[in-house]
């Protein structure tokens, strides 16, 4: 699927802000399922951007504005090429044994242990012993019962949680956005030592509604060993297909925070992001 | 009356000046017979002068139970320690060997991770050490020198073997002290120190500054060098300054830095000057609030993205805490074997991991014999002395351990070497340490002798300085005796 | 065989001022000379008090009014206190926690100044201004003033004349030794406005007391509060004519607390700190400076009491605050940072 993306962000602050130091995870990433054709940073008042790996591999740029400024906008535009759902390779069936001595075990340590948005408090753990399966099969398998449990117990209610939410308090009121339902359905994926980790990007909503709300996605990925990390939204209660454009991953939210930074001045007055996800029919394409 | 009195024991423990046959070591020799001719009154009257002169110079640290702060000084004992050549040779091989050893450790996690992916250090363990910058995997680091200066503490047990305690990576401090002790013997005793030969210590402050503008991002014309320290409140602020002083550098605090377009500059009177390379006293969590999201007033904000950019180059690099940690202390010789194919000049303490099955399986049932510690993770447990403690206490760390054994280490509890030290009136022995301090820079360079701390309480085993801790002078001679 | 130790290298020190710095070493002059001016101050009229035995309860109140409307503290001494007598007014400008510039609150400040660049000053200098800080701080008001206020005043002037006595002695004449001289003559320029601007707010009963006892007493108490009642004798002779002890005080040459004294040294230290080294002023500072100084060169005192002394030393004292506010943006432009905001993070809500 080819894909045309924008993300505008625009902070007004009270007053003016002034030495601000930002980085930005926007710009989609390049792997096996999908490829970042072209992406445009355009940031006001102006800046240019240094960009670099962080160490998820995740593509950060990062820029500062010293003088002082009314407000702060960042325009975020690209084009994805997903590979479509039918060339797709099939999920390999791996048992949890396969798992344990697979060779690059030593990578995801960090991924079953507990982060900054996702500790492993007693509410969560109850939380998994009660999904624990004696039986169960293979990775990816229990993988989407998580998933699926949360998407069948949990509630999508925006307002019902903000951005520093955390997974338990996600849990105890059963509710909350993508955010919080990947965070939750990390948890427990990782209590069931299934290395899992937080994936930030977009969802290309075909069944769009006009003037339905576009916003930035958050969905799971866990690790699948002879297969590699494999993605599946909790929020939607379905595997990550040619609709949907990974940016970035990290253990949860706080290792992909979109646009990230600090200055100095007035508070933000108001913050406003702007998500544009639209199909690009290919017969419109130049040859 | 003269000092030395034929009551002086050994106890047993491997003392510095005395064999176990009641011989005094060639080494001491010299020392011993001044010491022979020295009356009470003589020893006080020096000990007075040095105590003075530690008080006018205000080479003191600052122990805040208040918001005011009490000067200390750090009690200064005049008995050197004394090693000789080739016994010091040895120690410098060893200590050079093991800091090549952690830097291309440091090297290697925070780019191609060959050690991990080789098996030879458990994963796990450093990935999710609280100290691993994450932030700062790829990144090259000037000169690929990670530890600039590094402070090692060496124990020695009854046998008298040196053994590696700790490596100190991040912001090891005592070295003014060293400096303020050596000047303080010369005084006290000007011929025995003239007659021994002693190999100097004041070129510390010399190569450390060379060491820090061969780091600096532009070759070229004299880099501007500045100290960072944390300020008045931390405790060893006057080292900071005298080091400054010593370098002849600025000694700057965060809120003198500005970070603009990714370069640092100082806050001067004559506007902004820009700064190429830091010496920080700051551990790596207060350096950027930015990055590592604290609260801290302490730190520069944008100081990372500069350092990130090469526009400044920091010493210690970010990220040496993680090698810092007492668990992979215990793999520090498992490096020198897999990085040089060398065998450790200097042995560890012998080190159990609670991680470990095995090991914590010998830790629970064995727990009133050891020594246990935290490993430096989110908590702080605080520390066992087995054969000390009560069985109460014991049961208490048994469940600690048992809960999160990743958290803690054991070794075998070691008889620390010991020292004459003037206590009360005579002359009796006590515990040291030692902590000598490496360099990297072009090339390693350590300072013969360092920091022996000696704990001043009867039976102590304890030379922090806030617990009843004192400090020695250590000279290495020329020769052997 | 002795052998010869190598002489660690002497570096020059680093030849850099820190703004910070500089704040720190000004504010720390500044604070010092306003404490020792102000006990100087009270003792004066103190004793002032003590020899005009004669006055009634307006007369005294008047003149504790006085005081305090020269130094600009009337408005918040009401706040605290009813009446302006002489044990309130006392207490209020030595000892009085709620007012930032009593002689307490000067001798914490300065403290706290010296002890943020502690590695600046001596040690003698250190121990000399923590002495008193601590000898302050560990008492209480009744204590201090058990001893009687003239002891009080003394402690706090032999602790100043010490601290700038080891100043001279012990701090190297580097930059840092310029912001010290200049707080410390920018503040004494502004204190002797005020110590003459007492007599104006003093009304004379009586237009024809003008020359009387209690008018010349006044005008004494008012050189004696500069310390400069010998230095003035030894000028003018005997008499204290009035309009000569504001002359010797505005414009003697050669007393160190003149104002005309005063300004050329803060005129020439700040062209060292601003590098103005051409005749015409190149920043603001120097340009009012300039200006200032020779209005001090080129006026008599005829024209300042045409013109009015009152308004004269409100100038003038309008002026130094220029000076100084401009010096301190310019060179130690330490505002206090605005603290860090972290930008709004945006929640992932499809």
């Amino acid at each position: 699927m080819l894909l045309s993306l924008q993300h505008k962000t625009t902070f007004v602050y009270k007053g003016e802000a002034k030495d601000s130091v930002n980085d930005l995870r926007l710009c989609p990433a390049s792997d096996t399922l999908q490829q970042c054709r072209s992406f445009k940073l355009t940031i006001t008042p102006t800046a240019s951007p240094l960009e670099y790996l962080d160490f998820n591999g995740n593509i950060v740029h990062s820029f500062s504005i010293i003088e002082p400024h009314p407000s702060l906008t960042i325009q975020a535009e690209s084009e994805v090429e997903t590979v479509p759902n039918s060339e797709r390779k099939p999920i390999y069936v791996a048992s949890f044994d396969e798992l344990k001595n697979s060779p690059e075990a030593y990578q995801f340590a960090e991924f079953l242990t507990p982060s900054s948005y996702i500790t492993f408090d007693d509410v969560l753990k109850s939380e998994a012993e009660k999904l624990i399966r004696n039986d169960r099969r293979d990775v990816w398998s229990e993988a989407k019962r998580v998933g699926a449990h949360i998407f069948k117990t949990f509630k999508y209610s925006p307002g019902s949680t903000g951005v520093k939410t955390s997974a338990l308090e996600s849990l105890r009121i059963r509710s909350g956005v993508c955010q919080d339902f990947a965070h939750v359905m990390i948890g427990l994926c990782r209590l069931h030592e299934i290395p899992a980790r937080y994936v930030s990007g977009y969802f290309f909503n075909t069944l769009r509604r006009e003037g339905e709300i576009e916003a930035s996605h958050a969905w799971v990925e866990v690790y699948i060993p002879n297969h590699g990390w494999t993605g599946f939204d909790p929020t939607h209660d379905r595997e990550a297909d040619e609709r949907y454009i990974k940016v970035a991953t990290g253990k949860d939210y706080a290792d992909i925070i979109p646009v990230s930074g600090t200055y100095r001045g007035g508070i933000t007055k108001k913050l406003t992001v702007d998500v544009n996800v639209r199909e690009i029919s290919r017969t419109s394409i130049p040859a | 009356m003269p000092i030395l009195n034929p009551s002086y024991s050994t106890d047993n423990f491997y003392d510095e000046m005395m064999a176990s046959g009641g011989q005094i070591r060639p080494h001491y020799g010299r020392l011993h017979e001044r010491l022979g001719t020295l009356s009470e009154d003589d020893f006080n009257k020096r000990r007075a002068a040095v105590d003075l002169a530690f008080l006018r110079r205000g080479v003191t640290f600052t122990v805040y139970n208040d918001s005011e702060g009490t000067e200390r000084i750090f009690p200064f004992d005049l008995i050197p320690r004394i090693i000789p050549a080739k016994e010091w040779a040895q120690l410098e091989a060893g200590l050079i060997q093991r800091i090549t050893a952690l830097n291309l450790f440091l090297h290697d996690i925070y780019h191609e991770q060959k050690i991990l992916k080789d098996k030879v250090l458990p994963a796990a363990q450093i990935l999710t050490a609280k100290h691993f910058r994450r932030e700062f995997m790829n990144f090259s680091v000037p000169k690929n020198i990670y530890i600039h200066i590094c402070g090692t503490d060496l124990i020695r047990n009854h046998a008298g073997n040196y053994l590696v305690l700790e490596d100190n990576l991040r912001c090891p401090s005592g070295v003014s002290y060293m400096l303020e002790n050596r000047a303080a013997m010369r005084r006290a005793f000007p011929n025995v120190f003239q007659n021994y030969g002693v190999q100097p210590v004041e070129g510390y402050a010399d190569q450390l500054l060379k060491d820090l503008r061969y780091i600096a991002p532009k070759a070229g014309s004299k880099p501007n060098v500045v100290l960072l320290t944390p300020g008045v409140y931390n405790s060893a602020y006057f080292e900071h300054t005298f080091l400054a002083r010593q370098m002849g550098i600025p000694i700057v605090e965060g809120r003198d830095l500005i970070v603009k377009s990714s370069k640092v500059y100082m806050r001067t009177t004559a506007g902004l000057v820009q700064v190429d390379v830091i010496y920080r006293r700051i551990d790596d969590d207060f350096l950027d609030p930015y990055v590592f999201r604290s609260d801290s007033v302490l730190g520069v904000p944008g100081l990372v993205s500069a350092y990130r950019a090469g526009n400044v180059s920091l010493a210690n690099a970010i990220g040496t805490g993680v090698a810092d940690d007492k668990v992979i202390y215990a793999f520090v010789p498992k490096m020198i074997k897999y990085y040089l194919d060398q065998e450790p000049i200097i042995s560890n303490v012998p080190t159990y991991l609670a991680s470990d099955p095995k090991d914590r399986k010998f830790i629970l049932d064995n727990m009133e014999k050891l020594v246990v510690k935290s490993a430096n993770e989110a908590g702080g447990y605080g520390m066992l002395i087995g054969p000390a403690a009560s069985k109460s206490e014991v049961a208490d760390f048994k469940a600690k351990v048992a809960e999160n054994p990743r958290n803690f280490i054991a070794q075998d509890p070691i008889m620390l070497s010991r020292s004459p030290t003037w206590c009360d009136g005579k002359l009796e022995g006590r515990h040291i340490d030692l902590r000598p301090y490496i360099l990297y820079g072009e090339k390693i360079t350590v300072t013969p002798g360092g920091l022996t701390r000696v704990a001043l309480r009867k039976g102590s085993l304890v030379v922090n300085s806030s617990q009843g801790g004192g400090s020695k002078d250590t000279w290495v001679l020329r020769g052997e005796s | 065989m002795p052998q010869n130790e190598k002489q660690p290298v002497s570096r020059p020190q680093a030849n850099v001022m820190l703004s910070r710095v500089a704040h720190s070493l000004y504010w720390m002059s500044r604070y010092i000379e306003r404490a020792e001016n102000t006990a100087r101050l009270l003792e004066v009229n103190q004793q002032f008090l003590l020899d005009f035995e004669g006055f009634d309860d307006t007369a005294l109140k008047e003149h504790w009014g006085s005081i305090l409307a020269s130094a600009d503290e009337d408005k918040l001494f009401k706040t605290i206190h009813d009446v302006a007598d002489s044990v309130n007014v006392t207490d209020f400008m030595s000892l009085d926690p709620r007012n930032p510039n009593s002689i307490l609150s000067c001798i914490f400040s300065a403290r706290e100044n010296a002890r943020m660049i502690r590695d600046q000053i001596s040690i003698e200098m250190w121990e000399t201004i923590n002495e008193l800080y601590l000898f302050l701080k560990g008492k209480d008001r009744k204590e201090i003033w058990s001893r009687g206020p003239y002891e009080f005043f003394e402690d706090i002037k032999r602790h100043s004349h010490l601290f700038q006595g080891l100043t001279e002695s012990t701090f190297s004449r580097t930059e840092g030794w310029e912001f010290i001289q200049f707080g410390k003559f920018i503040e004494r320029a502004d204190k002797t406005t005020r110590i003459l601007d007492v007599k104006y707010h003093i009304l004379l009963p009586d237009a024809s007391d003008v020359g009387g006892a209690l008018d010349t007493a006044q005008w004494q108490s008012v050189l004696r509060s500069a310390s400069a009642l010998e230095a003035y004798h030894r000028f003018y002779v005997h008499e204290i004519l009035p309009w000569k002890a504001a002359e010797f005080l505005i414009f003697s040459e050669t007393f160190p607390r003149s104002l005309y004294y005063c300004v050329t040294r803060v005129d020439e230290l700040l062209c060292r700190i601003l590098a103005e080294t051409g005749p015409r002023r190149r920043t603001s500072a120097a340009r009012s400076s300039k200006r200032l100084l020779s209005d001090l060169q080129s006026l008599a005192i005829d024209d300042v009491l045409k013109k009015g002394l009152h308004e004269f030393l409100i100038d003038i004292q309008k002026s130094l605050d220029h000076i100084s506010n401009d010096v301190v943006e310019t060179t130690m432009f330490y505002k206090a940072e605005t603290s860090i905001e972290e930008q709004q993070m945006q929640q992932q809500q499809q």
